[in-house]
């Protein structure tokens, strides 16, 4: 459905490089992650597919089509949510999605934006200027308008960034629907639990570079041998007191509170030096490493 | 590669886009240049119409009514292109025009003939407003729509350009105070350039405005400054080169593109 093969993209005439040699390739009814801190590369990898960007090395296809080659046509296949929610001034909500439509070639796509409009909560504010609304509803905005063409592919760049909780679990719930009625999506965010719970695949990119590009499940898994311990102690905890536990890289998170990573087959060894120690904990939680810790371990590596 | 005729439904949406965002503010985009150019007309028309400036044998308000149609063509023309690019650069939407699966020809189009629309608009009612003073006879009525469709389109071609190239308005409001407007007053809207002292009357030659209010002139009262076959011959290049310098800038991505 979309892939990008060994595109590198270099700003100030060559100073700058925002892309190095990074090739993807994300298959049909895919939901991905695209990670990574801010100024890795995930926004010029977007820019590049709609157009804003031009790439200097490299390929891409969107939907068996070159976009160099017959861009038009990809422009049909992608729909695209801008990281920044810029509006035009003078136009209702209604007006623009008709316009919106009009550009894609769809003259009548009454059915459409009706169907939209009710799914993101918009239908009473149809009338409303854009510049009336709030930061939360031109968010929904954004995401109705790049879907008026039914794209097959839909690539938000950080669609919740600053939007309330509430309004965030609307979205996950939009998202997942529109997922399941086979829309391929790319999503990039800076809250990985969202990317945790909504994406099947997780692609990392940093300085430029992919340096992860899985399955969610396959990543999970690769990092699965280990196992996070948090230990609630009775009194305030010192460095000094864990440092017979240095290769389980101890971190005291809160006044009372140690973070230690182990092998899981090392457990028993752990709670065993732990024990040895005779300082009386409440509390004692084993879990799974989450993407956050996979991504930030990934990083640092 | 892009094709030259790719979206005939995306260009027509895009160009009543630029037609609806300068009507749904009429006063500021229309009303305005119009009570201006009444206000020329009373003012100019009233104190000078005893003296002898204009065309020897025609009514100074006669000579007037093209310059200000012309006039009030040329600055809304360039207005509409420019003001709705720098506004999509101002509210961060001007990416979104890279996203429409509309070629490059349509898109450089429904710009310019925004801007055409908007400047014939101003033109014919300005036109309509001196009837008041002047009557309603035109010598060549189609010639004069005509003519004043192809100055709104050289300067929409150059509102296109100022748009893509500037970041803001007070960019754009320079060049127009300090470029358009004095080269329109010099280009013989309000008198014949010819009688101007010394070198001034000089700059018809190098003033791009000067064949094209002679040309609207020439289809209003029948007669020039100059000769009607040069001006027609230039106004046709002036349309022609400054068309294809805004699709050059566009295509190559000035200010809508990274490159």
């Amino acid at each position: 459905m979309l892939r990008v093969k060994n595109v590198s993209m270099t700003y100030q005439k060559g100073k700058k490089e925002a892309l190095k040699d990074v090739s993807l390739t994300i298959n049909e009814g895919e939901f991905t992650a695209l990670l990574g801190q801010n100024g890795a590369g995930k926004s010029t990898l977007i820019n590049i597919l709609a157009g804003n960007v031009k790439k200097t090395a490299g390929t891409v296809e969107i939907g068996g089509f070159d976009l160099d080659r017959n861009e038009l046509e990809t422009k049909k296949i992608i729909g695209i949510v801008p990281q920044d929610t810029g509006y035009d001034f003078v136009f209702t909500i209604d007006e623009a999605l008709k316009k919106q439509s009009g550009y894609f070639g769809i003259q009548n796509n009454r059915d459409t934006i009706d169907e939209l409009l009710e799914a993101l909560y918009l239908t009473e504010k149809r009338s409303a200027r854009l510049r009336d609304l709030s930061g939360g509803m031109r968010r929904r905005f954004l995401i109705a308008k790049a879907l008026v063409h039914r794209p097959k592919i839909l690539i938000l760049d950080e669609p919740t960034a600053g939007v309330d909780i509430e309004m965030r679990h609307t979205l996950y719930e939009f998202l997942v629907k529109l997922h399941e009625s086979g829309t391929t999506i790319v999503l990039t965010t800076h809250y990985l639990e969202e990317a945790e719970k909504l994406c099947n695949r997780i692609v990392i990119i940093d300085g430029g570079k992919l340096i992860a590009d899985e399955p969610k499940t396959d990543l999970m898994e690769t990092f699965s041998q280990e196992a996070i311990i948090e230990v609630h102690f009775e009194q305030s905890l010192t460095r000094s007191d864990f440092e017979f536990l240095g290769a389980y890289d101890p971190e005291i998170t809160e006044d009372n509170r140690l973070l230690l990573r182990a092998p899981k087959k090392e457990l028993s060894k752990v709670f065993k030096m732990l024990s040895e120690k005779e300082m009386a904990f409440t509390n004692l939680v084993v879990e799974k490493p989450k993407l956050e810790e996979i991504y930030l371990r990934l990083i640092k590596q | 590669m892009n094709k030259l005729f790719y979206n005939r439904i995306g260009f027509l949406a895009l160009l009543n886009r630029e037609i609806h965002r300068f009507m749904k503010v009429p006063v500021q985009t229309v009303l305005a240049p119009l009570i201006s150019n009444i206000l020329y007309m009373m003012i100019f028309g009233g104190m000078l119409s005893t003296r002898e400036v204009g065309i020897n044998g025609i009514n100074y308000l006669h000579f007037l009514v093209p310059g200000l149609a012309t006039m009030g063509a040329i600055l809304a023309a360039f207005q509409n292109p420019a003001f709705s690019i720098i506004s999509q650069k101002f509210q961060n939407t001007i990416q979104d025009l890279n996203s429409y699966p509309i070629s490059n020809t349509e898109k450089i189009l429904a710009y310019i003939l925004g801007g055409v629309f908007r400047g014939v608009l101003v033109g014919l009612l300005t036109y309509a407003a001196t009837i008041f003073f002047v009557g309603y006879e035109v010598a060549y009525p189609l010639f004069f729509v005509l003519a004043l469709m192809a100055t709104s389109f050289v300067f929409a071609s150059v509102g296109l350009i100022a748009g893509l190239a500037f970041e803001n308005f007070e960019k754009m409001n320079f060049i127009l105070s300090i470029v358009i407007t004095p080269l329109t007053y010099l280009g013989g809207v309000f008198f014949e350039v010819s009688k101007l002292p010394g070198l001034l009357s000089a700059i018809k030659y190098i003033n791009p405005i000067f064949p094209l209010v002679n040309v609207s002139r020439f289809a209003y009262v029948g007669v020039c400054e100059g000769n009607i076959t040069i001006h027609l011959i230039l106004t046709l290049v002036l349309v022609l080169v400054t068309f294809l310098m805004a699709a050059y800038f566009f295509k190559k991505g000035l200010g809508i593109k990274t490159v």
